[in-house]
């Protein structure tokens, strides 16, 4: 019988019933759109910070002091230490390997160059020996591809990036211009007695240092440096947890407990040690301009998110409540003729809640469907990419549509338990 | 005109009939106002607030010399004519720092070896925002203190407060240490003197190797800054830095389009809200409007009293709610970025204009009023 009821309560004002599941499907909608862009806005964020390149730094422990202006070294080859390359694949073994979105070892040479097209002078520059796209053969046996234009992404190169296994090179706009040198032109590098000969494949504007040196694959450096397999500066660019107080703390006078718990948040001074310990010799530091204005917005911005998703819900629950109320509202006089046939107000109330529950879940399935489809849209639009559609949101919101729409109900079904059915029948 | 006297007062007496659901409807207007006058007072402080949160980064816009003759360090240079000119030219809270780079050897008085560092000599320009810390620290040249970087401070074994001399060919300085906090980049092994100090050491008077110039702003008023900066300097190279000006851009664009996205969906929630309520409103209507009909109210007056009624409640939730709202952002504000959010006076009545658009565009329910046969009403059926 109770059933029954609740089949014929659909089924014969469906237009009705329609109306309010539409208003509860929307609100859960927009719930759910607001939920899943902002669970995934972190990560998303996260990842556009890494435009601004490496926050770590890796540079021999035992160094001679770098006499380093605006990114480029201006110290002789022979002064200072160097790192073997091919350690480098080690710094994908860490415990936080899978927050490393780039790496890229650095080289500098000293160079004269002159072009094959004009017989004048040769010209004094930097040649900085990098990698462009390389693949590193990891410990085991994978390869990961990474350089240049995963850690510095805001250098534009007209043209193509030179091969890292062929003798080409990229140079910079200033000195382009100061040279009237083209892509397809080949360029005589001498560094003491060695010399090479490389061909352009593209103009670098980099806004910065670099605009005026050549840079080159990092083996050309090496050969012209004679320090073969070395390079002399590692950038690292990884995805980071903002650091707070705890993330600051000296990691060498920490307790077990506090250590374990500090090395398992991806801080970057925690990747930083962890790269340490992998890599002998090394100094590793934070690159704290980037790494703590990253933070500080990145944890500003979260907040101001989940806020505005907090009044996404609020809205949704005050039209989901608004809704359910006048669905109970309006049906006083089949309350009225319920209770003048004898049904107690606890039956009453547990055929409309039994109701109301089945209005929730239905309308609060659709709106997680509706609300996935806006939030791909959503996310698509901002970010170009669109969030993954979590388990946990949909449960959230199947609850949360539940608990709003009970809790709407509750208020006029309270009233509706106090009603005397003679008025009501009457149609007072 | 007495129709309109009737009217109101028909109005009138409509909020005095049923003064609990117009509380409620009230309420849900109120509500919405108050959410909407946050978030969008939030939504245009956010923008404003994220592009000053965006100088922590320091500098984003670099004045170079225009011809490097020679990539050996310090050698281009900028005439100091050049910083006056970026200095007149400063918005309101930004800043400059000019810098002259050189490398000299530096003697401390614990170490018998000379090392060579690069020097960086600088001034800074403008108001000293405490942005980025100690990238902001200048030496004070009273007291002839230099910045030692981390790294430097290790080679050189030194300790905050010691001697240091710094000799470029015949020419010295002295300065005492202080030592900086660590950077992780260049300015760790750098030292950081007085302009006037690194000019008379590389005999450069009245030249500067960059300037480095911090802006707040939008990418947009950045890149109108910088264009209109290069056009009075012809002779130097003024470019943003790019690694942050392009980072910037893109998490600006993206944040912004999330806080309107979010605006946009509690605005449409907020609609169905204030729907759900009208809804109500319009079925215990019904005995109302069908004995409006059979003493001879047309339908069109009929539906613009209710109309009426609806313009009323949203004006009044919206002047009270929208007040609310502001007073919400601010508290907001406070919480996110330590600072309390601006009220914008533009917000009000766009909020108080918003809500009342809403109430009339979601008493849609009342439609159905219209259609409303008065005898069925009185026969107790519908």
């Amino acid at each position: 019988m109770f059933l029954r009821l609740v089949a014929d309560s659909f089924g014969r004002r469906p237009r009705r019933k329609l109306l309010t599941g539409a208003a509860l499907a929307l609100g859960m909608a927009v719930v759910t759109a607001a939920f899943s862009v902002s669970l995934d806005v972190g990560d998303r964020l996260a990842h556009e910070f890494r435009a601004l390149g490496a926050n770590l730094l890796v540079t021999p422990q035992a160094d001679s002091l770098p006499l380093e202006i605006g990114g480029v070294d201006y110290r002789p080859v022979n002064s200072g230490a160097y790192l073997p390359e091919q350690d480098l694949g080690k710094i994908k073994t860490i415990f936080w390997h899978n927050n490393i979105v780039g790496f890229a070892p650095v080289m500098e040479v000293p160079a004269e160059v002159s072009t094959a097209s004009s017989s004048a002078a040769p010209v004094k520059t930097t040649l900085l020996g990098t990698w462009a796209h390389h693949s590193v053969v990891l410990p085991d046996s994978r390869t990961y591809a990474t350089g240049m234009d995963q850690t510095n992404s805001w250098w534009h190169v007209d043209g193509r990036w030179f091969r890292d296994d062929a003798p080409e090179a990229i140079v910079g706009k200033s000195f382009a211009a100061r040279t009237i040198v083209k892509p397809g032109d080949t360029l005589h590098i001498n560094s003491s007695d060695r010399s090479i000969a490389l061909t352009v494949t593209g103009i670098l504007s980099a806004a910065g240092p670099e605009d005026d040196a050549i840079v080159a694959p990092l083996q050309i450096a090496q050969q012209l440096a004679n320090k073969p397999g070395q390079y002399r500066r590692l950038y690292v660019s990884a995805l980071t947890k903002p650091e707070d107080d705890f993330a600051r703390r000296n990691p060498t006078t920490m307790n077990a407990a506090d250590l374990e718990r500090w090395s398992c948040s991806p801080y970057a001074s925690s990747i930083a040690y962890e790269i340490k310990q992998v890599l002998p010799g090394v100094d590793a530091h934070v690159i704290r301009r980037v790494a703590e204005g990253e933070g500080s917005i990145l944890t500003r911005v979260r907040m101001l998110l989940w806020l505005a998703s907090v009044a996404a819900l609020l809205a949704a629950v005050l039209a989901v409540g608004a809704s359910s109320a006048a669905a109970v509202i309006e049906r006083r006089s089949e309350i009225g003729l319920m209770k003048a046939i004898g049904a107690g107000s606890g039956t009453i109330g547990f055929l409309l809640a039994a109701e109301q529950l089945l209005l929730a879940f239905v309308g609060g399935g659709v709106g997680y469907g509706l609300g996935i489809v806006l939030a791909r849209f959503l996310g698509e639009k901002i970010f170009g990419v669109a969030p993954e559609p979590s388990v946990l949101v949909f449960i959230v919101i199947l609850a949360l549509a539940a608990c709003v729409t009970l809790l709407g109900s509750a208020i006029p079904l309270h009233r509706a338990s106090r009603y005397e059915p003679a008025p009501i029948l009457r149609g007072e | 005109m007495p129709d309109r006297k009737m009217f109101w007062r028909l109005v009138r007496r409509l909020f005095a009939a049923q003064r609990g659901r117009l509380l409620v409807i009230l309420l849900a207007l109120g509500a919405s106002a108050a959410l909407t006058a946050a978030l969008l007072n939030l939504q245009v402080d956010a923008r404003d607030r994220l592009t000053k949160e965006f100088r922590v980064f320091g500098a984003n816009i670099i004045v170079a010399p225009r011809d490097t003759k020679s990539s050996s360090a310090g050698v281009a240079t900028l005439d100091e004519s050049v910083v006056e000119k970026v200095r007149q030219s400063l918005p309101q809270r930004a800043s400059a720092d000019s810098y002259l780079y050189l490398v000299a050897s530096v003697l401390s008085a614990n170490f018998s070896e000379a090392v060579n560092a690069v020097i960086a000599g600088k001034r800074t320009e403008g108001i000293n925002r405490s942005s980025w810390r100690s990238a902001i620290v200048t030496p004070r040249d009273s007291k002839n203190l230099c910045l030692v970087g981390v790294k430097a401070a290790e080679q050189l074994h030194l300790q905050p407060t010691d001697h240091v001399t710094l000799k470029n060919d015949k020419r010295e300085e002295t300065c005492l240490s202080e030592i900086d906090d660590p950077h992780g980049d260049a300015q760790d092994s750098q030292i950081v003197v007085n302009l006037d100090a690194a000019q008379r050491l590389a005999s450069l008077p009245r030249k500067v190797s960059l300037i480095q110039v911090s802006v707040p702003g939008t990418p947009r008023e950045i890149r109108e800054y910088i264009a209109v900066l290069a056009q009075s300097i012809p002779d130097a190279d003024v470019h943003g830095l790019r690694q942050f000006t392009e980072a910037e851009a893109k998490i600006y664009t993206r944040v912004s389009g999330l806080l309107t996205a979010t605006t946009a969906l509690v605005l449409a929630l907020t609609g169905l809200c204030v729907m759900a309520a009208m809804t109500n409103v319009a079925m215990e209507r019904k005995n109302d409007v069908g004995l409006m009909k059979a003493i001879g109210g047309a339908t069109r007056r009929v539906l613009r009293l209710f109309l009426a009624e609806a313009a009323l409640l949203g004006l009044a939730g919206g002047i009270v709610g929208a007040a609310a709202g502001l007073l919400l952002s601010i508290w907001l504000g406070k919480t996110v970025f330590g600072v309390a959010a601006r009220p914008r006076l533009i917000v009000y009545p766009v909020s108080v204009a918003l809500t009342i658009l809403v109430a009339i565009v979601s008493s849609y329910p009342l439609r159905r009023l219209a259609n409303i046969s008065p005898a069925s009403v009185f026969r107790g059926e519908a």
